[in-house]
């Protein structure tokens, strides 16, 4: 046997507990539940028989999937593209030595830290018009704007989720601005570059793969939000702020169709997974460049 | 040798403890799991449960075991486990407008005494005639209002009139008594009562309008519908795009994009609601029977709220009772049965009255009227004006569909028209 020969088996051994891990924690449930949307699986009815295709063709001709898909991917890509320019900010701001930084620091990743249910939860109260905090405040100052107004509220769940992620950008661009080398802020305020240029001509190049990360893995958090809008709004008015994540959770556990709501789930995996080559040609990329 | 018989000893000794502990008990008791939800049902069916083990339970054999799942979310877990024929769990939690869902994992129960219940609610638990689950508590809604305001209304009859023209273009006399009201009524109370149009109002809205997209509040919005005399379905045929249902719609509508309620009250539930009236921001609501405690004891509302029947010529509530009933696939279905007998007695439902709960037997109403007042009302508005949709086993499912649906023009997104064939078309695919 070759030593190349040998060095491949080793490598399947030694990766094989992960793997079989993985087999049993990822690829049987995703078998499970594509077997499940092949089925007539209702609870209302006692028997469950195969159907084929038929959940995914009934899927494919339910509007309400598809708002609920319009709606999560303006959400997912809104939401995402405000936290990573807020939190590339914030990961500027902090680049600094200033007074106070440690502390402040540790405050503005406390959002990151609560659940989003709790969250929601909290929101729901300290937003009530009768009883909380900021309506009280906006009486206070002669506002009538309505938080929960059916015109206002997707602004008021894009703000919502910010507050709560843009702690997460900032952490990650904040990590990456760190391992910048500080050579390069020297050569280039030796040759003359000011702020602005050094900020768009060297600094975001050379973070554009940390960037993309960052914002791609915002993205399909985003595209999974599930509990802080179940909580705030139940996704309506009707269907109007109903996400994908709700859209399974109805069918399954308030409608009873399994079958229909795991084809669902499915159609899902194959919405997010080309998002994951970019992942990771970025991530490569990055890596190479640390190099 | 010595060592040899020592060795012997010591195995017969092991395999004596050994077979001791393995041999069945013939005191043992049976352990019965019962699912319930946390909260004051659960916490009133603890001191049963206890009450149980130490003295019947010793007597039948049965030791009762309560796992209590997260309110929120019981009933999608145990929706799971029926769909997996579990044999995990032998006592289901479940709810009048849950049981035709769950009926085929649910084996019938025998010996339930009628009698004893207020009937809307044990008929309420029936599927194809068969009693599928034992009553607990028995909710329903009433019409909340403040007693100061509403008697303040004969003293302003002309602004009260002309505000109803104004609003509802409609030649309107204030109607003192809630019990009597038409929507109409309560459509002219709430005006009167909105900063918006009468700026003398001491409440800045005169209606908590529950709007959000929520099955529950499907289940509020079926009192107008009934009240108005329309119904769901009609000889079995889906019966929302009618002149009346469309009225019923437009009830809320009216409510909404009149301003008689808070634009955010499109988001609002069961909390909001109570909040909206002890903050005193809003006057009247249709509200679920449970908010009365907290609203006579709090804030605006505190010994100033009123209890009516909802409004409409042929007043109905919705009514239904929160249940237990037994797993079809529990190994323990003796042992379940003997528990579930004790539950169905008097006694047992007085703990749980005494320890928090809202059962849904008459004779121990009665007795709890004076810790809570509202009790009386329960009882005659279950009997005289209670009413279940009984849409058969996707019953649930429509509640979720029409919130869904209907949610859109409650909330004046949408108009009746736009919303009450959609509604019909809803039902009609959940009734295949």
């Amino acid at each position: 046997m070759t030593f190349g020969k040998e060095r491949k088996i080793a490598g399947w051994l030694l990766s094989a507990p992960l793997l079989i891990l993985l087999a049993g924690l990822l690829v049987w449930p995703m078998y499970l539940g594509f077997q499940t949307s092949m089925t007539h699986d209702i609870l209302s009815d006692f028997e469950t028989y195969p159907v084929g295709l038929e959940n995914y063709k009934n899927l494919l001709m339910e509007p309400n999937f598809w708002s609920a898909i319009r709606f999560t991917l303006m959400f997912a890509f809104t939401a995402s593209i405000v936290e990573l320019i807020l939190g590339f900010a914030l990961a500027l701001m902090f680049d600094r030595v200033f007074p106070g930084k440690k502390i402040l620091f540790s405050l503005m990743l406390i959002p990151i830290m609560i659940a989003p249910s709790l969250m929601a939860v909290m929101f729901r109260l300290i937003l009530n018009e009768n009883i909380g905090v900021i309506p009280g405040f906006l009486k206070i100052i002669g506002s009538s704007y309505s938080i929960f107004d059916q015109n206002n509220i997707f602004l008021s769940l894009i703000v919502l989720d910010v507050i709560q992620f843009t702690a997460f950008t900032f952490l990650l661009t904040y990590s990456a601005l760190q391992n910048m080398p500080s050579e390069i802020y020297e050569a280039a305020a030796i040759d003359g570059a000011n702020k602005r240029q050094t900020l768009f001509r060297i600094t975001m190049p050379i973070l554009k793969p940390a960037l993309a990360i960052v914002f791609l893995l915002r993205i399909l958090d985003s595209i999974r939000t599930f509990d802080s809008i179940y909580i705030l709004t139940g996704g309506g008015p009707g269907t109007s702020t109903q996400t994908v994540g709700i859209y399974i959770y109805k069918t399954a556990f308030i409608y009873g169709d399994f079958g229909l709501a795991a084809s669902a789930a499915i159609v899902l995996v194959f919405i997010l997974a080309p998002f994951m080559p970019f992942i990771i040609k970025q991530f490569n990329l990055g890596t190479e460049r640390s190099k | 040798m010595r060592l040899k018989k020592t060795s012997i000893a010591l195995a017969t000794a092991l395999s004596l403890v050994v077979g001791l502990a393995v041999l069945p008990n013939a005191n043992a008791a049976t352990t019965v799991k019962m699912v319930l939800w946390p909260g004051p049902e659960g916490d009133a069916m603890q001191k049963v449960v206890d009450a149980y083990n130490s003295s019947q339970g010793k007597k039948d054999g049965v030791n009762v075991k309560m796992i209590l799942l997260s309110r929120d979310n019981t009933f999608a877990k145990e929706a799971a486990l029926m769909k997996a024929k579990s044999s995990e769990y032998d006592i289901y939690f479940t709810a009048s407008y849950l049981v035709g869902q769950h009926a085929p994992y649910l084996s019938d129960l025998k010996g339930v005494k009628d009698s004893l219940y207020l009937k809307a609610s044990v008929n309420s638990l029936k599927v194809a005639g068969k009693q599928k689950a034992l009553p607990l508590d028995t909710s329903l809604h009433f019409m909340y209002y403040r007693k100061d305001l509403i008697s303040s209304l004969s003293a302003n009859a002309a602004k009260y009139t002309s505000i109803a023209k104004t609003v509802l273009g409609k030649d309107l006399k204030p109607n003192t008594d809630p019990a009597t009201w038409t929507w109409d009524d309560a459509l002219a109370t709430a005006a009167y009562f909105t900063q918006k149009y009468n700026p003398e109002s001491p409440t800045k809205y005169g209606y908590a309008l529950p709007a959000k997209n929520l099955l529950y509040n499907t289940m509020i919005w079926n009192d107008v519908l009934w009240g108005l005399g329309g119904n769901w379905l009609k000889n079995g045929k889906p019966n929302l795009n009618t002149p009346t249902g469309k009225a019923a719609i437009d009830v809320y509508n009216t409510i909404y994009t009149k301003g008689l309620t808070s634009p955010d009250s499109s988001q609002w539930e069961y909390a909001e609601t109570n909040a909206a009236l002890t903050s005193g921001n809003a006057a009247i609501a249709l509200q679920w029977n449970a908010a009365y405690s907290e609203l006579s004891t709090t804030g605006a509302t505190k010994d100033q709220v009123g209890i009516a029947p909802p409004p409409g010529k042929g007043q109905r509530t919705h009514v239904h009772a929160l249940a237990v009933g037994l797993n079809k696939f529990s190994k323990n279905q003796a042992a379940s049965a003997k528990w579930m007998a004790h539950l169905a007695t008097v006694p047992a439902m007085r703990t749980y009255a005494t320890a928090g709960g809202v059962p849904s037997m008459p004779t121990i109403l009665k007795g709890m009227v004076s810790k809570n007042a509202s009790f009386a009302n329960v009882i005659e508005y279950a009997g005289k004006f209670g009413y279940s949709a009984s849409a058969g086993p996707r019953e649930f499912d429509i509640y979720a569909a029409l919130a869904e649906v209907l949610s859109p023009a409650w909330s004046g997104q949408k108009t009746s028209a736009d919303v009450a064939a959609a509604a019909d078309e809803a039902i009609k695919k959940l009734q295949k």
